[in-house]
């Protein structure tokens, strides 16, 4: 009984395409959304690769109506909206009579723009600040920005929980319309590099370095990984309440059956989290479900190619799911996109979403070696076969945030 | 439906301009006292405005055992202080609980700004060695929810909710969804802002301080003062208060939030989506508006808030607008931002459990646009069944949370 939260759209806007079906082409593919980047802002970095979007132009997006008030990050999720709220068949007619709100997660948010707005009260008073760029430094924005632009007046809720923000915003939009809080929620998160998160990362020993013999490996679960390769994106799901999807007439791709978030900070270092801890939260999703492992047909991992967090996770699914963990198909797009931070969790969710449709599970690009007692031996380096019916999404974060959501393809 | 849990407040603490814990911001609210004065964080000499809250003499070590103070940044450190005055206030020790089954969610506006500021400094000043700031461990936002977190060993819902200054009641409100849900026992749950310069300048950008005092709802109110502070409620289930013999301030009766989808910075002019919030708060506690004994308004002072949000406690109190007291507490503390209205909820668990509400102060002349009882510059005895918190924030973001008498 009660309410059941089922996914009806989705928009995404990344480095390997603004349409979910051309995203996933180039995963299956292999092609890489990493880039050769110039060093950031006045220091260097050590990672000269990322996941940056070239060539996104807001315009492309959002038509008609004055973009002047919107920064970077507000651009990218007022116009992944656009594409999840048109994918989902949402129109102004049906936000009008309904209300739809938004459940967005990030790491950095708007660091770029407040981080402008301090440098000018320094440099040039403060008295040459702008009004608009203000409004834009709230860490909640982006979430605000897209609720003006598209009339969404529903609950709109900003999460900050770290490296998991944008699959915990998954799970939060799915829990409120389970509770009867809300009957549709744009979900998911978007995230813009800048010279300050670049900073940030580095300082903190995140990114993937240059290695002995030449390149930088941020490849998921590999033996040579090294650090994660930022990348920017933004993907939004259209998280509706089951009823109220039917009763319009909207096309279910999936439900979202369970979900689980926690936060342990046993240890200190890269992955906070412990193996037990992590365990028992994707247990805790499972569980929610009201599956068992064994009914969980592929993995989108959260593997970025950070030495401990891609163990941890590996080690933690290895418990979960103890022999069936071998067999277990696990893809990890973070290969290919890189780390897209707030936007990562409803990327991996849509990419799923397009295997359990396409019946071709992404590979791990550039996964060749393996640790010596890695576990899952069902991630590969390439692309193959494999029918999804029901799966499992995972984005763990190194600060302790842990959270899993178990996905089933609906209809057939 | 499943049977909810209901969702009480046991502890409350606060740190703020005119103090820190309970009792002391208590008695200073009711004594009217002001924690409003020259601007000392900042230099104001570029600014035609000077004033604003500060919290003076902050030491943040007393606070904490597991943590060091130095490695946060002073809007987690005010959060961490709250919540252990929540904490003790409330008499339940973190650690003879179920971790995963805590929730910890803390609002802001602009999280650790100040740790920004740090950046920008040292960029500026030529990017020393050896004194790069730890960017990534002292500023992103959600380092402030888990570092509450993991001072008191919590596991369970950990997040910063940024919702500016409505973030306070928007982390009351998921901690009660989650708590009635049965997903979390008890929640730690407020909200905090450091005073920055891109939060003063921001507002006097837009003309938005007053040069001297707050005054809400009066005719010549000139604007809002910038404050800072923490302010943290411990939410828990009824059966986990009964259980331990715990005091219960007040019950969580209903929440209501909505977004008004028109402008970042300034309300929809009708209030329309602040009415909406009130009206969903009310049908969810099922009380009628004139059962609402007492409201803590948004009442920042500034022109265009004071009038807007008159007219939407008219549309939804109707007749019972000219018997239902109404003030802001910001006429003394300012405007906390991220914790400005979970101290508010906090001082409406307080109206409910003592029967008494805080005034507005520096009230002289009425604004006919405003004809509200602002309970002006004295506090009031009362019978308070129930208080409502309301609270606007940029984004549009519309709350409101109502607290009710609870008999345990």
């Amino acid at each position: 009984m009660g309410h059941r939260a089922v996914i009806t759209g989705a928009g995404v806007i990344s480095a390997l395409g603004d349409a979910p079906a051309e995203l996933y082409a180039a995963l299956c593919e292999g092609r890489t959304g990493l880039r050769p980047s110039e060093p950031g802002g006045d220091g260097q970095v050590a990672c000269a690769q990322t996941g940056r979007l070239e060539s996104f132009a807001v315009r492309d997006y959002l038509t008609e109506g004055s973009i002047y008030p919107l920064d970077s990050v507000g651009q990218l999720t007022t116009a992944a909206a656009q594409l999840a709220l048109a994918a989902a068949g949402l129109s102004a007619e049906a936000r009008a009579e309904r209300e739809v709100g938004v459940a967005f997660g990030t790491v950095f948010g708007p660091l770029r723009t407040v981080a402008a707005f301090d440098l000018k009260i320094v440099t040039a008073g403060p008295g040459s600040v702008r009004a608009m760029d203000f409004a834009n430094c709230a860490f909640n924005s982006a979430g605000g920005q897209a609720a003006i632009w598209h009339k969404l007046r529903g609950m709109n809720t900003t999460i900050m929980s770290g490296f998991a923000s944008g699959l915990h915003a998954v799970a939060f939009a799915a829990e409120k319309i389970r509770l009867g809080r809300a009957s549709a929620q744009l979900a998911g998160g978007a995230e813009v590099l800048s010279a300050e998160a670049l900073f940030a990362l580095d300082g903190a020993g995140l990114l993937c370095r240059p290695a002995r013999d030449g390149g930088e490996f941020p490849v998921p679960f590999d033996a040579r990984r090294n650090g994660l390769a930022p990348g920017e994106g933004a993907a939004l799901l259209v998280v509706e309440e089951e009823s109220a999807a039917a009763a319009r007439g909207a096309h279910v791709l999936a439900e979202v059956e369970g979900f689980a978030f926690s936060c342990d900070r046993t240890r200190a270092g890269e992955a906070a989290a412990s193996v037990g801890h992590l365990a028992r939260t994707i247990g805790a999703a499972l569980d929610d479900a009201g599956v068992r492992p064994e009914e969980i047909d592929a993995l989108s991992a959260s593997a970025n190619g950070s030495p401990a967090a891609d163990r941890l996770e590996a080690q933690a699914v290895a418990e979960v799911f103890g022999p069936r963990a071998r067999a277990l198909p696990v893809t990890a797009v973070k290969s290919m996109l890189g780390e897209t931070f707030g936007a990562s969790g409803a990327l991996q969710t849509i990419a799923m979403l397009e295997a359990m449709r396409g019946g071709v599970l992404p590979g791990v690009r550039r996964l060749e070696q393996f640790d010596e007692d890695f576990p899952l031996a069902g991630a590969v380096g390439r692309s193959r076969e494999v029918a999804v019916r029901r799966a499992l999404v995972n984005s763990v974060g190194p600060d302790g945030a842990c959270c899993s959501l178990v996905i089933a393809r609906r209809g057939d | 439906m499943d049977k909810r849990h209901r969702v009480v407040v046991t502890g409350l603490g606060m740190v703020t301009p005119v103090g820190a814990g309970r009792e002391a911001v208590w008695a200073s609210l009711l004594a009217g006292r002001s924690g409003v004065s020259e601007v000392e964080s900042l230099d104001t000499s570029a600014y035609s405005v000077k004033r604003g809250a500060e919290v003076k003499d902050f030491v943040p070590d007393g606070y904490f055992r597991t943590q060091d103070p130095a490695r946060l940044g002073r809007a987690s450190q005010f959060a961490v202080a709250a919540a252990r005055m929540a904490l003790e206030d409330a008499g339940l020790d973190p650690l003879a609980r179920d971790p995963t089954r805590a929730a910890v969610l803390v609002g802001t506006t602009l999280g650790e700004e100040r740790e920004l500021e740090r950046y920008n400094d040292w960029c500026l000043g030529g990017r020393e060695q050896g004194a790069a700031p730890a960017f990534m461990l002292r500023w992103p936002a959600h380092v402030t929810a888990s570092h509450v977190a993991a001072e008191f060993g919590l596991a369970g819902e950990v997040a910063t909710l940024p919702a500016a200054c409505a973030a306070g009641n928007v982390a009351i409100a998921n901690a009660f969804d989650l708590i009635r849900a049965g997903r979390a026992d008890f929640a730690l749950a407020g909200g905090t802002e450091t005073f920055s310069r891109a939060l003063y300048s921001g507002f006097a950008r837009i003309q938005a301080i007053a040069p001297e005092r707050c005054q809400p709802f009066d005719r010549n109110r000139k604007g809002m003062l910038p404050s800072e502070g923490a302010g943290v409620l411990l939410l828990e289930s009824l059966e986990s208060a009964r259980a331990r013999g715990a005091r219960v301030y007040a019950e969580v009766r209903g929440c209501g939030l909505s977004c008004d989808a028109y402008n970042m910075a300034v309300p929809h002019p009708e209030g329309a989506g602040a009415a909406r919030a009130m009206e969903q708060a009310l049908a969810e506690s099922g009380l009628a508006p004139r059962q609402i004994s007492y409201v803590s308004a948004h009442g920042t002072g500034t022109t265009a808030n004071d009038r807007v949000e008159t007219l939407a406690i008219k549309q939804v109190f109707k007749e019972a607008t000219a018997s239902t007291p109404v003030s802001s507490i910001k006429s003394m503390l300012g405007h906390m931002m991220g914790a400005a209205s979970a101290v508010e909820a906090a001082a409406c668990a307080l109206a409910v459990y003592h029967d008494r509400v805080p005034p507005t102060i520096n009230f002289e002349e009425p604004d006919p646009e405003c004809d509200l009882d602002c309970v002006p510059n004295e506090a009031r005895g009362l019978r308070v069944e129930a208080a409502m918190n309301n609270a606007y924030g940029f984004g549009g973001v519309n709350t409101s949370v109502i607290f009710g008498k609870c008999e345990v």
